[in-house]
């Protein structure tokens, strides 16, 4: 690794040596300890990283900032926007009606259908429609206006 | 969240109250200026009331907000021009005795203003790491963008600072 890469690689990960990857980390260490002008690199490294956390931790917010800023958003707030998808949405999670009667309903409407089928009620209903479609398929002209056969008389 | 898109403002406030001091200081670091930082904390935060209803858990709230809170202090560098490195002002100190640090503020004053001349993306991607902690991978979410594009960023912000800065980095 040259110098200039070895500047890369502290810019890119920082001088922490803990935050750098496994597969690199022996070969960058055993870089800084053999050569002066890597490690003078890496020494500046490190007091840039230092420089930048102290400059930052000093930037923190204080709790008068926080506070300013909670009492104005305690002002009215503004109308949130709806979702396209938020009537949907609530009729999905509408409860129609409460969970147990309707798997009750669900129920005995499944136990009567069974109790029918068992009965052989719907046979006896099968077996009255036959009835029904026979009488309806007989023909009413000729048993009212055509001759006798036996006797050739007219109704 | 849910409780926040129904309307809840309890709800609301909990969240605010949990997440404001860590956005407000983020957006400070970004933004090097404790008003605007206010300002952008503020209107983060009722872009979360406003948009719950809208808000998919794509991503954890947090990383969502940071996002945000990052996307509009990008905005607002964008229409405020950095004052030039001559024209900044002495850097608060909340130490007590501060007179006797000059040596170290005026460090310290040099870096602010080293920072504050960084491309904007630059001096978020800096302030992401150093101040938040982030890793490359975090920072390349909150900025929407990949790790090697936030490492680009890192090695011209840092090759910007140490040009700047020469033989000030204590």
């Amino acid at each position: 690794m040259t110098n200039e890469q070895l500047q890369i690689f502290l810019d890119r990960r920082g001088a922490d040596p803990e935050r750098w990857p496994e597969s690199e980390r022996a070969e960058i260490e055993w870089l800084i300890a053999h050569s002066a002008e890597a490690r003078a690199m890496f020494e500046l490294a490190q007091r840039l990283d230092m420089a930048l956390a102290r400059h930052a931790a000093a930037q923190a917010a204080a709790d008068a900032a926080v506070e300013r800023v909670l009492a104005r958003l305690d002002a009215p707030l503004p109308r949130q926007q709806a979702s396209f998808w938020r009537l949907p949405a609530f009729l999905l999670d509408w409860q129609f009606a409460p969970a147990w009667p309707r798997m009750a309903a669900l129920a005995c409407c499944a136990a009567l259908g069974f109790a029918i089928g068992i009965a052989g009620l719907d046979r006896q209903i099968d077996r009255f429609d036959r009835i029904t479609v026979a009488a309806n398929t007989i023909d009413m002209n000729s048993v009212v206006f055509e001759t006798e056969p036996l006797i050739g008389a007219r109704p | 969240m849910a409780q926040v898109a129904r309307g809840d403002r309890r709800a609301y406030r909990w969240l605010v109250e949990r997440h404001l001091p860590a956005m407000l200081g983020m957006a400070r670091r970004i933004l090097g200026n404790g008003a605007d930082a206010e300002d952008v904390a503020q209107e983060a935060m009722l872009r979360v009331w406003i948009h719950a209803p809208r808000w998919q858990p794509l991503a954890a709230f947090r990383t969502w907000l940071t996002r945000v809170v990052v996307n509009l202090c990008l905005d607002r560098k964008r229409r405020a021009s950095w004052v030039a490195l001559e024209a900044a002002g002495e850097v608060e100190d909340p130490a007590p005795h501060a007179g006797e640090r000059v040596e170290a503020d005026e460090r310290e004053r040099w870096l602010a203003a080293a920072i504050a001349d960084l491309p904007a993306r630059q001096r978020v991607a800096i302030m992401l790491t150093y101040g938040e902690g982030m890793t490359n991978a975090q920072v390349a979410e909150a900025l929407d963008t990949t790790v090697s594009a936030v490492e680009t960023l890192l090695v011209r912000g840092k090759h910007n600072l140490r040009r700047a800065l020469g033989d000030m980095i204590e």
